[in-house]
């Protein structure tokens, strides 16, 4: 059941288009990540889907509610993590965290402020002010507002920039709990990992349009041979092995690297792997090795948009969102 | 606890937070009305009492001073994209404009409440309603300032332009007004003009709370009325703008 829904949602900064008539929906209890380079829009969804923007056309649905008519019942549900940390410099970590849980409604929110700052290795910094903290720290406090409130939808931005890996897979671990416990989770992000760690579907967006909404899996298989079989053999490779590979159904496309070293473009390379190995073995040819690899996110960016999404940060004509 | 007490509860925080700043603009006020307020009050002989009347109205002009400050406040936050934190919150944007105006008018009573009470004992003044009166007049003005500050900070959305439209407001609001020298001595014009002003009659509703002589204080129920006028006229403003505008996305 979908628990957001946009409708030709659009955001317009004076003539520049940060968000293209976005038809979206995400799935109650879902993690759907929201991909794209800077500039592609994602922050611009969020910023009006939490109701801090308004939209320029369309609108969404949250949880029932539009976000226009109804901000407040929007917001009751919402919860969101910013991409840049919003912390007054005078205030600490433990006030800053007792506050918010408190005006989210949290129960014993000392208790649950206590727990996070813990858990998230702050409670040495809960007393220090926010102008004193790392960007790692700050980056840290920001992603605990959401996790301590356990809204129904949590929106986190960008919520491992600037955290080292220990601290990454430890937040990721802890956006995955708060999936289990109930909540939908969208996630706007440019590192292509976390998308396909976290995501049950990935939204791509480039400026300012959803290309496409799928599971990393389905959208990896959306590229013709995208899953590459390299094959070594001990012996250079003949025609009838490649003959009789070829008439494989599913293989898109063969090439020899080497006289000994074959590379082969295909779908859903560990279903067909078998048929293939089924066929050498008939053959009786000597295998060296086998590399199987498929697609990343980065190459299902560069299928969709031409472009990527490393180079694409950089595109000047993007729109900011 | 309701959440625009929450909101409440933050701003206050805030002012508790910059102790050197406090410390500095006491000393400034006790100063100004000691120094400045004595001396000129011996040069001033066609007035009696001169030298309560002017510790009177500087104590009001450091109220409108500290509750004008809820607008750089407001720069502040925004410079840090705090006001976008603010707005993802569960509360109603009324409930925001209204318990920052409300905290807004509290900072600057709590900041002067040493003061007043120091002034109150001076002059022998221990009347619980003459005191109830003197300090609801200070905050009602106190609160409808916050309010301005925010509706202006939050409809001009330049700090720049805050600035200098503060920098003269408040060349005006209290040259223009009865905080330093009664209508009755002002020339004609300027009497005028500081009719308008509800600095005059904030300043002088707090005058007649602590019974200074009504000949040179406007009529205290008019007074009284432009107070809640003032009030009621900024926050709901503040209320609207801040739903239009911040809303709007313009700000960013």
């Amino acid at each position: 059941m979908a628990i957001v829904r946009t409708l030709g949602l659009t955001k317009k900064y004076g003539s520049n288009v940060a968000v293209d008539h976005l038809n979206l929906e995400v799935q109650e209890g879902e993690i759907l990540g929201i991909l794209g380079p800077n500039g592609a829009g994602k922050t611009s969804i969020l910023l009006m889907l939490s109701t801090i923007i308004k939209p320029t056309e369309g609108t969404a649905q949250v949880g029932g509610f539009d976000i226009r008519k109804n901000p407040y019942e929007t917001r009751e549900l919402i919860g969101i993590a910013f991409q840049e940390p919003k912390l007054f410099w005078v205030n600490t970590p433990w006030e800053i965290l007792t506050w918010h849980a408190k005006v989210c409604g949290v129960k014993n929110p000392k208790q649950a402020v206590e727990t996070m700052l813990k858990k998230l290795d702050l409670w040495d910094a809960r007393k220090k002010f926010a102008h004193e903290l790392s960007g790692g720290m700050k980056k840290r406090v920001e992603v605990a507002k959401v996790l301590i409130q356990r809204p129904k939808i949590a929106i986190v931005d960008e919520p491992t920039a600037q955290i080292d890996i220990g601290g990454k897979f430890q937040i990721w671990n802890m956006i995955r709990g708060l999936r289990d416990e109930g909540s939908t989770i969208i996630l706007a992000t440019n590192e292509l990992s976390e998308a396909d760690r976290l995501s049950d579907r990935v939204a791509i967006m480039y400026r300012g349009r959803l290309l496409v909404c799928d599971t990393p899996r389905n959208l990896k298989d959306s590229i013709p041979g995208g899953d590459v079989i390299d094959i070594r053999f001990g012996a250079p490779v003949e025609d009838k092995t490649m003959a009789e590979l070829k008439g494989i159904a599913g293989i898109v496309n063969m090439a020899l690297v080497k006289t000994t070293h074959m590379r082969i473009y295909l779908n859903r390379a560990e279903k067909m792997l078998p048929k293939i190995m089924d066929v050498l073995s008939n053959l009786g040819v000597e295998i060296s090795s086998i590399n199987m690899k498929e697609p990343s996110l980065d190459d299902v960016f560069l299928h969709y948009t031409g472009a990527v999404l490393e180079e694409s940060q950089a595109t000047p004509s993007a729109p900011s969102s | 606890m309701s959440k625009l007490l929450l909101v409440v509860e933050r701003d206050l925080r805030s002012l508790v937070q910059n102790k050197s700043i406090l410390l500095m603009r006491w000393f400034f006020v006790v100063v100004q009305i000691g120094i400045f307020g004595l001396a000129v009050s011996r040069i001033i002989v066609v007035m009696q009492d001169y030298f309560y009347y002017y510790a009177m109205g500087v104590m009001v002009m450091t109220m409108y001073s500290v509750a004008i400050f809820t607008g750089y406040e407001i720069y502040d936050e925004a410079d840090e994209g705090f006001v976008e934190y603010l707005l993802s919150l569960p509360i109603t944007r009324r409930e925001l404009v209204i318990g920052r105006s409300l905290a807004g008018g509290l900072r600057s009573f709590i900041f002067m409440a040493p003061i007043i009470a120091g002034f109150l004992i001076f002059i022998g003044v221990f009347d619980p309603f003459k005191v109830l009166a003197a300090l609801a007049a200070l905050y009602g003005f106190a609160f409808g300032v916050s309010g301005l500050s925010i509706t202006l900070a939050v409809g001009l959305k330049s700090g720049d332009r805050f600035d200098i439209i503060m920098g003269a407001l408040d060349a005006f609001i209290v040259r223009l007004s009865s905080a330093l020298y009664p209508q009755a001595f002002m020339p004609g014009p300027i009497a005028v003009l500081s009719k308008f002003n509800p600095l005059t009659y904030a300043t002088d509703l707090f005058r007649w709370s602590l019974n200074f002589d009504m000949k040179y204080l406007a009529d205290p129920v008019v007074a009284l009325i432009v107070v809640v006028l003032f009030l009621m006229t900024f926050n709901f403003t503040g209320v609207i703008i801040y739903e239009r505008s911040l809303e709007g996305g313009t700000w960013r």
